[in-house]
């Protein structure tokens, strides 16, 4: 926006004054550049050029009221275009400034840790900051003697509080009477029966669009409890997913291991001999996973390995 | 209106004005109460500043090196995360803890500048809680953190709006609430009104944040000072919060307030009321608009100093 406002006060200041004084001496070039039947007439008579400049004249005034005006006051619009260019090239530099300023502060890393794009430690508010008291530092000045206070360069008044204990504790009593509440511990959706231990006074009825509505519950409470106090290891229900998927892996090698030696049966003596080995190999990756499980200890080699959830199903796969 | 003292004691006066470019403030306000403290957040009304406060109360204590577990209870509508720019690097939420697809020290976001800040998600958007020991949730998830390895000093609740099953869920850990409001009567009386539920769950620690004071309407009385806000509540201020444009920029930026550097008039006031919350302190003192000398000079030079 800046450097464009600049082109055109530019413009304003250099091209206008050249066609006015050479309008006088050489008609030429305003000719060419205006009127293309000027180029036809062009060496006839003197007469017919002051003509032609008269129409010039005449559409130069029909033009914009910028190019009127600049028509008008060429002397002082030198002086005027001057003044504007240096007045516009000093915004110009002030912004430039402020651009400068902000992205030294806070406005570059802004734009990067907007949307998470900042990876590399977040440099504008990740260098160490010298905590500066937020009662008594350059822009919050407390003055006691005349209770005032000037913060951010303006002065204010300080009114001291007036609430009391007293009126504190009164206010306490007025709610208690007005409000009369018990929060609710047991949610249930609207519809359903009340179930026979539950106090009907600690129920919230909760319609069944409510984001705390979840159609079924996988887990019971006591499950769900553990989970959230669990400190380390593979979480519950990863680590049930798990043993499903081990368990189903060995009944499917199980089940390679009895068709692969039924087919080496029917096989010629080479072809047994290579798949034998490749069985073998299969079986032996089969057995050390029996083994493992029948150590009682069926995933904590792989939780060790990888407490993670991803990499956990990841190495259930490449097994 | 915008802000005020701590404390008004002549023992915490400023340190001679012998140096004036330094200022000789302490660096850091001491921790009152065992940890880790709960704290919710709460209005009654939507849309008051309740996640803006959470946020920044949140990012300026890990600042302050005491580590803070910012919960985002807001089932529904969840934006703390987009507050602290953490929103692509939530995926695992205190839902799928309860399931036990991850554990709770794996849902917990921790933030990449601010070592001491952690989020946690109740559930994504479009997933739902189990309704039967949902309410229970944060509780379980407060007691956790309490017997983690590390503890941390400070668990903030950011509460959703109303008074139905969500803010029962949020309220259910807490000990202390930090009750926002704007000030006009709308969110007061919502305001009125969640102060009394919390007192009836046992919840006495109530302090108040005025917030989007516009000290010029105070001054013209077109607005309700903080001092009328707490003459109608009856209960102590932890701060008071002018309106200010840059709080929807640090929204947008996804930084909270309280790291901009230099520091605006609504950060600065919630810097203050952390170290109030910390220090369990209150205002003794509010800042009314009076008489108006131009200071333009200070801010014109302050430009140019950097
Ligand atoms: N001091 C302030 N000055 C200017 N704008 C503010 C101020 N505080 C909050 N806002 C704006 O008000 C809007 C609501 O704020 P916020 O999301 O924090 O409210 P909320 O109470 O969490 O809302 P909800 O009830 O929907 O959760 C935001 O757009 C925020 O930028
Ligand atoms: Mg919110």
């Amino acid at each position: 926006m800046a450097p464009a406002s600049v082109a055109v006060s530019l413009s304003f200041r250099v091209v206008p004054p050249r066609p006015c004084r050479r309008r006088a001496r050489w008609p030429r070039p305003i000719r060419a550049s205006s009127d293309g039947s000027g180029v036809a007439n062009g060496d006839r008579k003197v007469g017919a050029l002051e003509g032609r400049v008269g129409d010039l004249r005449a559409v130069v005034a029909s033009v914009p009221p910028a190019v009127a005006a600049i028509k008008k006051n060429i002397g002082l619009n030198f002086i005027a275009g001057f003044c504007l260019g240096i007045t516009l090239l000093a915004a110009v530099a002030r912004q430039v400034i402020i651009r400068i300023h902000e992205r030294d502060n806070k406005g570059s890393v802004a734009d990067l840790i907007r949307r998470g794009q900042l990876k590399s430690g977040q440099r504008g508010i990740a260098k160490p900051r010298v905590y500066d008291d937020p009662f008594n530092n350059p822009l919050v000045k407390i003055d006691e003697d005349t209770s005032t206070a000037q913060v951010f360069g303006k002065e204010y008044r300080l009114a001291p509080i007036r609430l009391t204990k007293e009126q504190q504790a009164m206010h306490q009593k007025r709610r208690s009477r007005t409000y009369q509440w018990k929060r609710p511990t047991v949610f249930l959706k609207e519809g359903d029966s009340l179930p026979p231990d539950v106090d009907p006074d600690t129920v919230r009825w909760i319609p069944v669009n409510h984001p705390f509505a979840a159609a079924s519950t996988e887990v019971d409470e006591e499950t769900a409890k553990q989970n959230v106090y669990q400190k380390d290891g593979v979480p519950s229900r990863v680590k049930a997913e798990h043993e499903a998927l081990q368990t189903r892996l060995e009944a499917s090698n199980n089940v390679n291991k009895f068709s692969s030696s039924q087919r080496n049966m029917q096989l010629s003596d080479r072809q047994l001999r290579l798949s034998s080995n490749e069985s073998s190999g299969s079986r032996q990756n089969s057995l050390s996973g029996t083994v493992k499980n029948q150590n009682g200890q069926p995933t904590l080699e792989s939780e060790k390995r990888s407490p993670d959830n991803n990499s956990q199903s990841k190495s259930l796969e490449e097994q | 209106m915008a802000f005020a003292p701590r404390l008004l004691l002549p023992s915490r006066c400023p340190p001679p004005a012998s140096s004036p470019a330094r200022h000789g403030g302490r660096t850091a306000p001491e921790l009152s109460g065992p940890t880790p403290r709960v704290v919710v957040v709460t209005s009654g009304k939507g849309g008051v500043g309740k996640t803006t406060t959470t946020a920044n109360l949140a990012a300026s204590l890990a600042r302050l090196s005491l580590s803070a577990v910012a919960v985002d209870a807001d089932a529904g509508l969840r934006n703390l995360d987009l507050l602290l720019g953490l929103e692509n690097r939530v995926h695992l939420t205190a839902a799928d803890v309860l399931a036990g697809d991850c554990r709770l020290d794996q849902a917990l976001v921790r933030h990449r500048a601010l070592h001491d800040l952690q989020l946690l998600c109740l559930s994504k958007p479009r997933s739902k809680l189990p309704l039967a020991f949902g309410s229970k949730t944060l509780t379980w998830v407060a007691d956790a953190l309490r017997r983690a390895a590390n503890p941390p000093a400070f668990i903030l609740i950011d509460c959703p709006a109303g008074v139905d099953a969500g803010f029962v869920t949020a309220i259910a850990p807490a000990e202390e609430a930090v009750l926002v409001t704007t000030p006009d009567i709308t969110a007061l009386r919502d305001a009125d009104r969640v102060a009394g539920l919390l007192e009836c769950d046992g919840i006495k620690d109530i302090k108040i944040i005025v917030n989007r004071v516009r000290p010029d309407l105070v001054k013209g009385e077109d607005m309700m000072s903080a001092l009328d806000v707490q003459e109608m509540l009856g209960l102590p201020l932890l701060g008071v919060v002018p309106e200010d444009a840059e709080v929807i920029r640090s929204t947008n930026r996804g930084v909270p307030l309280v790291l901009n550097d230099p520091p605006t008039p609504a950060g600065l006031a919630l810097e203050q009321a952390t170290w109030r919350l910390v220090e369990r302190d209150a205002m003794t003192a509010v800042m009314v608009e009076e008489q108006e000398r131009p200071k333009k000079k200070a801010g014109f030079f302050s430009f140019f100093g950097g």
